[in-house]
């Protein structure tokens, strides 16, 4: 009895598992060594063109996930004993280089044909584009009295309309507090430049950029700090948004690109690298994208932009700082 | 599980109509599920390489297109020049295409990466020459497949003079709308069908729109779990090589989560129904066939215990009711004799008892102790007529039929017995009877007390010269207690156990004690009898007890009797 129980079961179990019979799927799948793990806090608009070509150029299958830059280190900082990641594409060079023990340090072939301010000289990050901060309004909500600086963000006439992303989410937002700081002579600029977005911080983590110009455009705000690339697409895009150097000056954010510790496809990392720094990449970036490109030849000589002498060891130190009083005024309010 | 019969026979029923038609049940729908899923695999198998050969042919048609081009000398010399005869050129790119009905498109740009000629309505527009499709048409000497900067598929290469000097590059676009007319009909109309390259970035997605969202969901699948997620969803995915690129057909599943859903719970119900009926029966059956058994069963637990007037019900007339009647049967012949055994025990111990007294009745003794009695009066000799006297009277009421007599007509037969025993010992002993009147009509079986006094005398007092002995009676629990005691040399320890142990006559000595005992106890039952105490030189005491009865009659009549 008990045996024939014992064959019945196994027919059934036969039969159920004739079922799945698919392709053989692992000819399909790259090899190891023809792969790439890419973390990137960029748009899609601007990374998929770049990977689209180096895939075409190299064979190489690249794998892409974005995020917010602080989120993605944060998965870098968790994934730390097995990597996911090979290569960190995006993120302001500040947080890079406060979590610089997170990379391997990789000097490119192209490294001598940049621009030497935006040079790494341990090698731990590569800068890739060059972004300034901008402030953008509504040029349909706001005709007469139009901010003209860092300083208007003060005023109490745009109280409660300034959309601005959480620096604890954006570089570029980051980037804003730092130069602020800088520039105004007022004792607590941030304590009042708090007080004067009237507890309204957008804390979206993901398309951030986007966000502010979008609530810019939308009229929900009426003024914005954002990048300059996010405000050029919006404009481009047709959107209500008109763009403003700071009269004082600004500051930009420099994205920089890192190849992870101990990860599992160094070599197509590297290549991926000098990919990014080439020529063909940086040219685009300029003629397509609306960013600032770092290689020495391509640098636009700007005229009307007052770019900030942009100290990144001393800013990655104050960074600490800054969100420190920004997290205190948060849990204030 | 109780071990019982009807268990037995309840789980092998159960089991025996159950498990067949489960099995029988899940291995066909299994097997449907299997069958059909594998025709679906056929019929995707040969869908794809349907689609694969279009998508050859295709591929075949535009690299013939652009190789034509190559040998073109009045393409070379238009983009050698830069503008020129542009007509004549059109005749050519027009004449190429022509083959191909106006499914693909083709566009010639310069070496700078601006499109000077097309097929297509729209004109103008630049290409980087150094990036995407020009820049890879520039560095390969033959043609190139690729996607298309706008989606679709597109054949490419540099045209270059005698030298090796890129000249200009000449595009043929096949556009997705004509992607749809390639394939339509290749493929059933519920499957959707995406054309990857080679790293599965998409050329063609039959739903368009979401051309880029589904091929990143499944090359993303490809990359971490190196294979598509085919076994759950509602999609089964299946993929060819071909030319360059990947054919990827995602037919819908025919039996979805839903269905099978819908199909489990229809078995579940149907073999709930199943299980339902095959209880029922197997409890109908179990009961039909193990309630006769039972019964049968509780029935010789009552014969054990000793009711014997059990009786079996049945009116079936299989083995299981003959069974039956037969324990019915068995049980009436087992009553009759036993009612018969004991009948004849009771007349046997009668016998005995009869016989016992007849012992004590002889006849004519009586006749001879009258005329004793006479002779003695008639010599002056009145002891001698006492003598007689009194052993007449208790041979009287020897022979007398009653065998139950009142408890004064008792005492008076030991007063008598006493007297004879005083004129043999003389002044020895004396003897007291102490009854209370109450109990004076009680009545006992004849001859009782008697034997008692008798060995009190004989064996306990004779040879002493103050002997003392008591007669009294008592009641305890509707029990008549009669006691005789002596001041004796005590009942010998042998005896005095086997009076108070089991009942049996002793050979030798103390006769009517036993006798006594085995009256009482035969005729009251063996509660009651006689029971002795005795120690050695201090004399002895022994008790009757049987139940306390009185004389009616005797007792109406007053004390004064």
């Amino acid at each position: 009895m008990r045996r024939l129980m014992a064959g019945l079961v196994c027919l059934l179990l036969l039969t159920g598992c004739g079922g799945e019979r698919g392709a053989e799927w692992s000819a399909f799948a790259p090899g190891e060594a023809e792969r790439l793990v890419i973390y990137t806090s960029h748009p899609q608009s601007l990374y998929e063109p770049i990977v689209r070509e180096f895939e075409e150029r190299t064979g190489v299958w690249v794998q892409v996930r974005t995020g917010g830059t602080a989120e993605l280190l944060d998965q870098l900082e968790a994934e730390k004993e097995q990597p996911v990641c090979d290569l960190l594409f995006g993120g302001g060079t500040d947080s890079l280089t406060a979590r610089r023990e997170l990379f391997e340090p990789y000097i490119s072939p192209q490294a001598e044909r940049l621009d030497p301010a935006l040079y790494c000289e341990d090698g731990s990050w590569s800068a890739f584009s060059v972004t300034p901060v901008v402030l953008i309004y509504n040029p349909v909500l706001v005709r007469m009295n139009r901010p003209t600086g860092w300083k208007s963000l003060l005023d109490p006439v745009w109280r409660g309309r300034i959309a601005f992303a959480s620096p604890f989410v954006s570089g570029g937002s980051y980037t804003a507090l730092a130069t602020m700081k800088q520039v105004l002579p007022e004792e607590d600029v941030l304590e009042a430049f708090y007080r004067n977005l009237d507890g309204r911080v957008l804390s979206e983590i993901g398309a951030v950029v986007d966000e502010v110009a979008d609530a810019v455009a939308d009229g929900s705000c009426t003024v914005g700090v954002t990048l300059e690339a996010a405000a050029l697409e919006a404009a481009e895009a047709g959107k209500d948004v008109a763009l403003l150097y700071p009269e004082e000056g600004t500051g930009a954010v420099v994205d920089g690109m890192a190849i992870v510790a101990g990860c599992a496809h160094e070599e197509n990392a590297r290549r991926f690298v000098d990919f990014a720094l080439g020529a063909d990449v940086q040219r685009r970036l300029l003629e397509r994208c609306w960013r600032g490109p770092v290689r020495g030849e391509l640098i636009r000589e700007e005229t009307d932009i007052v770019v900030l002498d942009y100290d990144l060891d001393c800013a990655a130190a104050e960074r600490d700082a800054i969100l420190r009083q920004w997290r205190e005024l948060e849990t204030a309010w | 599980m109780r071990q019982s019969f009807r268990n037995r026979i309840f789980v092998t029923v159960l089991v025996a109509i159950l498990l067949p038609l489960l099995l029988c049940g899940a291995l066909m729908m299994r097997l449907l599920i299997v069958r059909s899923e594998e025709s679906l695999a056929r019929e995707a198998e040969e869908q794809l390489t349907a689609l694969s050969e279009a998508v050859q042919d295709l591929r075949e048609d535009c690299g013939a297109v652009v190789g034509e081009l190559m040998d073109s000398t009045v393409l070379r010399s238009a983009l050698r020049r830069g503008g020129g005869d542009s007509r004549t050129l059109y005749q050519v790119l027009s004449r190429a295409v022509r083959p191909l009905e106006g499914s693909v498109r083709l566009d010639v740009y310069d070496r700078e990466g601006v499109r000077r000629y097309t097929t297509s309505e729209l004109s103008g527009g630049a290409l980087d020459v150094d990036w995407g499709i020009l820049r890879a048409a520039g560095e390969a000497e033959d043609i190139i497949f690729r996607t298309a900067e706008d989606g679709g598929l597109a054949a490419a290469q540099a045209v270059r003079n005698y030298s090796g000097t890129v000249l200009g590059y000449v595009v043929a676009v096949a556009e997705l709308e004509h992607f749809e007319e390639l394939f339509s009909g290749l493929y059933t109309a519920a499957s959707e069908v995406l054309l990857l390259d080679r790293r599965w970035r998409p050329v063609y997605y039959s739903r368009p729109a979401q051309a880029g969202q589904t091929a990143e969901a499944l090359r993303q699948q490809l990359l971490e779990e190196g294979a598509l997620r085919s076994g759950e969803g509602a999609y089964r995915f299946f993929a060819r090589r071909c030319a360059g690129f990947v054919l990827v057909l995602q037919q819908p599943r025919a039996f979805t989560p839903l269905v099978m859903g819908a199909i489990y719970l229809t078995g579940a119900l149907m073999g709930s129904l199943c299980l339902v009926l095959a209880l029922f029966s197997a409890w109908t059956l179990s009961r039909y066939l193990a309630k006769p058994v039972h019964q049968l069963d509780e029935a010789m637990g009552e014969v054990e215990r000793g009711r014997l007037d059990v009786r079996l019900e049945t009116d079936r007339s299989d083995e299981l009711g003959r069974l039956a009647s037969r324990f019915n049967h068995m049980t009436e012949e087992y009553r009759t004799n036993l009612d018969r055994s004991v009948q004849r025990e009771r007349e046997l111990n009668e016998a005995r008892l009869r016989m016992m007294q007849a012992q004590l009745n002889p006849h004519f003794l009586y006749n001879t102790l009258d005329a004793v009695k006479w002779l003695g009066m008639a010599h002056q000799a009145p002891e001698v007529a006492e003598l007689a006297t009194d052993l007449a009277a208790i041979l009287r009421s020897s022979i007398s039929g009653d065998e139950i007599v009142t408890l004064e007509e008792e005492l008076e037969l030991v007063e008598r017995y006493v007297n004879i025993q005083t004129i043999r010992f003389g002044d020895r002993f004396t003897c007291e009877v102490d009854v209370a009147e109450r109990y004076q009509s009680c009545l006992v079986p004849k001859l009782a007390l008697q034997p008692l006094v008798e060995n009190a005398i004989l064996h306990g007092v004779a040879d002493r010269e103050d002997g003392y002995v008591k007669v009294w009676a008592g009641e305890e629990e509707g029990m008549l207690l009669l006691y005789v005691s002596d001041n004796g040399c005590g009942i010998p320890r042998e005896v005095l156990e086997r009076l108070n142990g089991e009942p049996q006559p002793l050979p030798g000595g103390h006769l009517g004690l036993f006798n006594v005992d085995s009256i009482l106890r035969l005729r009251y039952g063996e509660s009651c009898g006689l029971s002795a105490w005795s120690a050695p030189g201090e004399g002895s005491c022994v008790r009757l007890k049987m139940p306390l009865k009185r004389k009616e009659k005797a007792y109406a009549e007053g004390p004064d009797r």
